[in-house]
């Protein structure tokens, strides 16, 4: 309402302010009156700010440009990388170093051996926590109760760093892999349950409502409503924390393992073989990356609905 | 037993709803009070409301915006409850909601996972219908409302006068005794309002569903209704109950006519006290 409004009293108002500007400036192309009217003689000038191509707010940029950032950042950091392997410290391979090294352990077996010890660790704690989160996390974004139960637990209890409950973890349940899969699970589950109970309560209440007067009772609407609208957040909420999952299996895996990615490491470390870190390194980054990817596709097949 | 046709009976073919209308009152607000208790304050937003709607009858609520109309619409649907008084249907007490009573909502509420269809079918299935039987009511429906081409589409595929269809029929799905409509075409354009307008006189016309709707369109109210309750803001209570003097009949003179042109008026200064 407020632009009719501009639109129609603004152009007025500022004419006659500015009015006497714009006559000095006209009267010398025209050489007559009338100088504020459109398409009469007086060169039309723009209105408004033009927006930003490059950093508009919220505005997208054309897909070439979107890939040729991704590219340059890449590129960026890699350039970075190699600049800095490039000195006399010996601590930092060269992409090149790191690359064979890469494919020796894929040639021997090594790597796939750790890839898969740790994949299943990260596999089942995080099948764990998801499946609390989703329980928890639904449960509590749906009933006051027990929301009110659980909120004050969590926050206490997130606040005790995961890793401090190593020592705990190790007399308790030993050193096979029990105590690796509850540290990811004890490291990522308050977050899974927090933010997929903020995913439940983003069900519209008339869209609850609704199913009430369709005849639904609360199990039903819990099933049939709340479950699947947030089907596609629940996903989100599992592709974001799988970052922590594998921060909490590194963890654990440094500080007590056989085996895994994260004990290929420290071992790594004790050896000094630094190209074999680099490369193990990019492949915990190149890893999220492929997981990210492939939960998003699953997002967009399971639900399109949510697709914008 | 056939009660007497309603003394404004200028339809020539009486319909369900005309055969219905008089006498029996289906719905029943009594002296209903509700107090939102707020953090910093209280709002009464119904104070001391009274009305009713019989069987068969078509009923607007008309009110600025604010006044209580959706407060009302959702007490009577079960979804609140009120501070003081209650709400009867058929002589029983109104706890909580039910399939009974169906409603149409001020915003979309479909369900935007699944088609037009499905979403229709929801209150069958809930109702346990069996799935021959349900396919059959959910077809009816799509011809009814001219989306049967439009089964498979998800909510987001349809446009605004579209996803209201749908919301109107999944609510008439299960055979509720009383159909709750809140602004129902608050969010169309004046071409879909009018056309949805039609469409729902003669749904009721054909089915005889009790209908109890919220507008602020005074047009929309005459044009629709048999009887119009005027609300009152701050607080929310009865201005004053309107007859419509039209019948069952309603067409494109009945905005021409006289009396229409004169409860316009009258509305209209009601509206603005
Ligand atoms: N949940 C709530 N908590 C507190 N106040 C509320 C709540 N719901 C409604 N109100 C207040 O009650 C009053 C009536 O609201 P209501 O939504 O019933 O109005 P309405 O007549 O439907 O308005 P509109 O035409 O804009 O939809 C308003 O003053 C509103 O602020
Ligand atoms: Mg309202």
């Amino acid at each position: 309402m407020t632009t009719v409004d501009q639109a129609g009293s603004w152009p007025a108002g500022a004419r006659a302010a500015a009015g006497d500007a714009v006559t000095d400036v006209a009267t010398d192309v025209v050489g007559d009156a009338a100088p504020a009217v459109p398409g009469e003689g007086a060169t039309p000038g723009t209105r408004g700010r033009r927006p930003s191509r490059l950093l508009g707010i919220r505005t997208e940029v054309p897909a070439s440009w979107r890939i040729g950032f991704g590219v340059i950042g890449v590129l960026a950091i890699l350039a970075l990388w190699f600049w800095s392997s490039q000195g006399d410290s010996a601590l930092i391979a060269t992409p090149s170093e790191s690359w064979s090294a890469f494919t020796q352990m894929v040639g021997d077996g090594t790597f796939q051996t750790d890839l898969w010890a740790s994949a299943q660790r990260v596999l089942i704690g995080y099948g764990i926590s998801m499946v609390i989160g989703i329980v928890l996390g639904i449960a509590t974004g749906t009933f006051a109760a027990v929301d009110a139960f659980f909120e004050p637990m969590i926050g206490f209890l997130r606040y005790i760093p995961a890793p401090a409950l190593i020592p705990l973890f190790l007399l308790l349940l030993g050193i096979d892999e029990s105590p690796k899969i509850w540290l990811i699970v004890v490291g990522t589950a308050f977050y899974n349950v927090l933010m997929t109970a903020d995913v439940a309560r983003a069900v519209p209440r008339e869209m609850i409502n609704a199913s009430y007067t369709l005849g639904a009772g609360r199990w039903r609407i819990l099933r049939r409503v709340i479950l699947p609208h947030s089907v596609p957040g629940i996903i989100d909420v599992a592709r974001i924390n799988l970052a922590a999952a594998w921060s909490m299996l590194v963890v654990a895996e440094l500080l007590a393992a056989q085996s895994g990615l994260g004990y290929q490491l420290i071992r790594s470390q004790r050896f000094r073989a630094i190209d074999a870190m680099f490369a193990i390194l990019i492949a915990f980054g190149v890893i999220g990356l492929l997981s990210d990817v492939l939960l998003r596709q699953v997002r967009n097949r399971v639900a399109p609905w949510s697709r914008p | 037993m056939v009660p007497p046709v309603s003394a404004t009976g200028t339809d020539p073919t009486p319909t369900l709803a005309d055969v219905l209308r008089p006498g029996t009152p289906k719905l029943v607000v009594d002296d209903v009070t509700k107090v939102f208790a707020g953090r910093k304050q209280t709002t009464t937003a119904l104070e001391h409301v009274d009305l009713h709607v019989d069987q068969g009858e078509l009923v607007c609520l008309l009110g600025a915006s604010g006044c209580g109309k959706s407060t009302l619409l959702s007490i009577v649907a079960g979804l609140e409850t009120a501070t003081e008084g209650m709400v009867t249907v058929d002589g029983d007490r109104v706890v909580g909601p039910g399939a009974d009573r169906g409603m149409v909502f001020q915003a979309y509420s479909l369900f935007p996972w699944k088609s037009v269809a499905r979403n229709i079918a929801f209150g069958l299935e809930t109702a346990g219908w069996p799935k021959a039987r349900r396919q059959e009511r959910v077809d009816e429906l799509l011809g009814i409302m001219g989306l049967t081409t439009f089964a498979d589409a998800l909510p987001k595929e349809l446009s605004g006068g579209m996803r209201q269809r749908v919301a109107i029929a999944r609510a008439l799905a299960p055979e509720p005794d009383m159909l709750l409509l809140d602004e129902p075409f608050g969010a169309l354009d004046a071409e879909t309002k009018r056309h949805m307008q039609d469409f729902l006189l003669s749904l009721w016309h054909r089915t005889g569903t009790t209908i109890l709707m919220v507008t602020h369109d005074i047009e929309e109210a005459i044009y629709l209704s048999q009887r119009i309750y005027v609300l009152a803001a701050r607080p929310g209570r009865v201005a004053a109950e309107i007859a419509i003097p039209f019948g069952g009949a309603r067409g494109p003179n009945t905005k021409r006519d006289p009396r229409f042109l004169d409860l316009r008026d009258e509305l209209a200064d009601l509206l603005a006290t």
